[in-house]
């Protein structure tokens, strides 16, 4: 329509309805994504493996994950033990299956618990500006003083070593993060026009942060939620193999690997499928984030 | 202008010192066992374990306890290691040079390959090359580096023999004269080459695994640094006027794509100290990341306390340098 200043004719409305497409639905959003690119694909189908495991790995596991059958220790891979057995003769395959739940399910909570407060002290501190905002980001300065795994490595070390210890460790470490990028998306919203023209019409805070810019950052919080289900499952593991996270017997990958380091040179297969199984679900987590970061914003698309 | 931004960030960095310092403090205190029955033992009497309660100023208010753990702190004096009974500041001094040498050669390692390989991997893009930097980008973050350093032991030592499995040098081997504690510089300031040559073999395989995150997230940066700058009108100028490409490339293009990629690359020298804890087990490198982990195994708390605030402070200290050479490097932060 180069003649601006026309009132549209006939024409030109019917061929803007019928170019318009019906409503996008999420089926959509999923197809045009995954025709993105095929390593958008690839992740998924790992990520779709792992959850499936994670949900019902210890089902489906043909042997028992913890009980010990010395008859059988150190097998290599064969029919029987498709990923052979570990030095107490338990089944690799079964254990790296009912794995899936531990460090899954472990960054499922961290990152729960991470989103939700710091979603709610970025929305604080951005709206609210001033003094909160101030006392409130230096909080979080405090927290990004360190190295992740350093401060979640100090604050399991002095809880005690349990699983659920690393999770409060992990979590500490996470919600900073979304604070800042939360805070940051609201400063930038609550300066924009449609913002502007809810308060003007009187609406109260709380419906524009919930009604208005929240919605609004939910693409940012998704996009760095799934790069750092990646990073949360590596610090879960990693705790747990220098002793500070899950125990023995948990099938957990990362106590697997620490057990198996002892006899990696006889038994190859002991620390291969759990190493595995972890690098694969995190390279799930990684494609998947990256995918979503280009499908999302079209400003990085080329990066 | 820059001397006001130094002052600033000087500021900054009291304060998050000293907010280091508490939080190491709260953790300290949320011990679940009683510190003053650690260091007395599980045999001791109630009242010895009430006179070192004493002895340590454990019965005093918690506030006193934060004054006098500041006051240790300013004159580098961590407490004593509940296990060893040594000062933890001299065995911080002992460690501390392993753990900066191996993460100076990861970060090396990470820049001397990641931004030629960024760089290629933009300038040619969609190429065999550009695959083969993506795929690392991507799989340098997966690759647990605990796992990797275990693999590559398996290959590279225990059936090629090509690399040793651990240690800064083999057993018997004289370390040089100490200058900087870096085994691979003072055996340079010796003289001695050969010894030289023995450090780096040492460092190679630790500082490989250990830097292979970093080089992805370098890589990554660098890509995406170059390609967004190849696209702007004074590449296109500069190739008009008939400049060769590589040099168009590497000074033009690359100088303002490497800008926002400086204050990543800082940032994961602060990583790489986190992640050395889990390389250093594995290899028996005597770094603090190890001395941290027997520690923990010790359930020696203030050794594990001091190492995390230790290596907190040269995280804030890095990024504070590396704000400055930023700065420095950018010559539109300098007139404003």
């Amino acid at each position: 329509m180069e003649r601006t200043g026309y009132a549209p004719t006939t024409r030109t409305i019917r061929t803007l309805v019928e170019r318009s497409p019906r409503p996008r639905t999420l089926l959509d959003s999923i197809r045009d994504f995954l025709a993105q690119s095929p390593l958008n694909v690839v992740g998924v189908f790992l990520i779709a493996v792992f959850l499936f495991l994670a949900a019902f790995g210890s089902l489906l596991a043909p042997h028992d994950p913890i009980q010990p059958n010395v008859a059988v220790k150190l097998q290599p891979p064969s029919s029987t033990y498709w990923f052979g057995t570990d030095e107490l003769g338990r089944d690799i395959l079964s254990r790296v299956m009912s794995g899936a739940k531990y460090s899954l399910g472990v960054a499922f909570i961290i990152l729960s618990i991470a989103v939700l407060v710091g979603t709610f002290v970025g929305l604080i501190a951005g709206y609210a500006g001033g003094i909160i905002d101030e006392l409130l980001m230096r909080l979080t300065d405090l927290f990004l003083a360190f190295p992740a795994l350093v401060l979640a490595m100090a604050i399991a070390a002095t809880l005690g070593r349990t699983l659920e210890n690393t999770v409060i460790a992990l979590t500490a470490v996470y919600w900073p993060w979304y604070a800042r990028l939360v805070r940051g998306q609201v400063l930038w919203l609550k300066e924009r026009e449609f913002v502007e023209a809810a308060r003007a019409i009187g609406a109260s805070p709380l419906r524009i942060l919930g009604r208005h810019i929240l919605p609004n950052t939910l693409a940012v919080i998704i996009v760095q939620l799934t790069l750092d289900v990646g990073y949360a499952v590596l610090a879960t593991s990693g705790l747990s193999f220098i002793g500070l996270g899950a125990q023995p017997p948990t099938p957990e990958w990362g106590t697997m690997i620490a057990g198996a380091r002892t006899f990696f040179r006889q038994a190859w297969w002991y620390i291969t499928f759990p190493g595995l199984a972890l690098t694969l679900t995190v390279l799930g987590f990684n494609l998947l984030g990256d995918g979503l970061r280009d499908f999302l914003d079209p400003r990085t698309r080329r990066r | 202008m820059i001397v006001q931004l130094i002052v600033r960030r000087l500021f900054f960095l009291v304060f998050v010192l000293l907010g280091l310092s508490l939080i190491t403090f709260v953790l300290s205190h949320v011990v679940p066992r009683d510190p003053a029955r650690i260091i007395a033992g599980p045999r001791a009497s109630p009242e010895a374990v009430e006179k070192i309660r004493k002895e340590y100023g454990l019965d005093q208010p918690l506030w006193r306890q934060y004054v006098r753990y500041l006051n240790g702190l300013i004159r580098f004096d961590f407490g004593k290691s509940l296990t060893s009974r040594r000062p933890v500041a001299e065995d911080l001094a002992r460690y501390l040079p392993a753990t900066l040498e191996l993460a100076l050669y990861a970060m090396l390692f990470a820049v001397a390959v990641g931004i030629p390989l960024g760089v290629l991997s933009a300038v040619r893009r969609n190429s065999l090359l550009d695959l083969f930097g993506r795929t690392i980008s991507i799989l340098g973050l997966s690759i647990p580096s605990f796992w990797l350093a275990l693999i590559l032991q398996f290959f590279l030592f225990a059936q090629l023999g090509l690399l040793p499995d651990g240690q800064r040098l083999p057993v018997g081997v004289r370390e040089p004269p100490r200058v900087t504690g870096l085994f691979t510089v003072d055996a340079l300031l010796a003289g001695n080459f050969s010894l030289f040559l023995l450090a780096l073999k040492h460092l190679l395989m630790p500082s490989l695994v250990l830097g292979l995150a970093a080089l992805a997230i370098v890589t990554r940066m660098v890509r995406s640094g170059m390609l967004e700058v190849l696209g702007q009108d004074y590449i296109r100028t500069a190739r008009a006027k008939g400049l060769q490409p590589h040099v168009v490339i590497w000074r033009h293009a690359l100088k303002n794509a490497l800008l926002p990629a400086v204050t990543v690359i800082g940032l994961q020298f602060g990583l790489l100290l986190g992640g050395a804890v889990l390389v250093e087990i594995i290899f028996s490198w005597p770094g603090i990341g190890r001395y941290a982990f027997q520690a923990i195994q010790n359930f020696d708390y203030n050794a594990v306390i001091s190492v995390t605030l230790v290596i907190g402070a040269a995280y804030v200290l890095v990024n504070l340098l590396v704000d400055i050479i930023y700065v420095l490097l950018d010559p539109r932060i300098r007139v404003t």
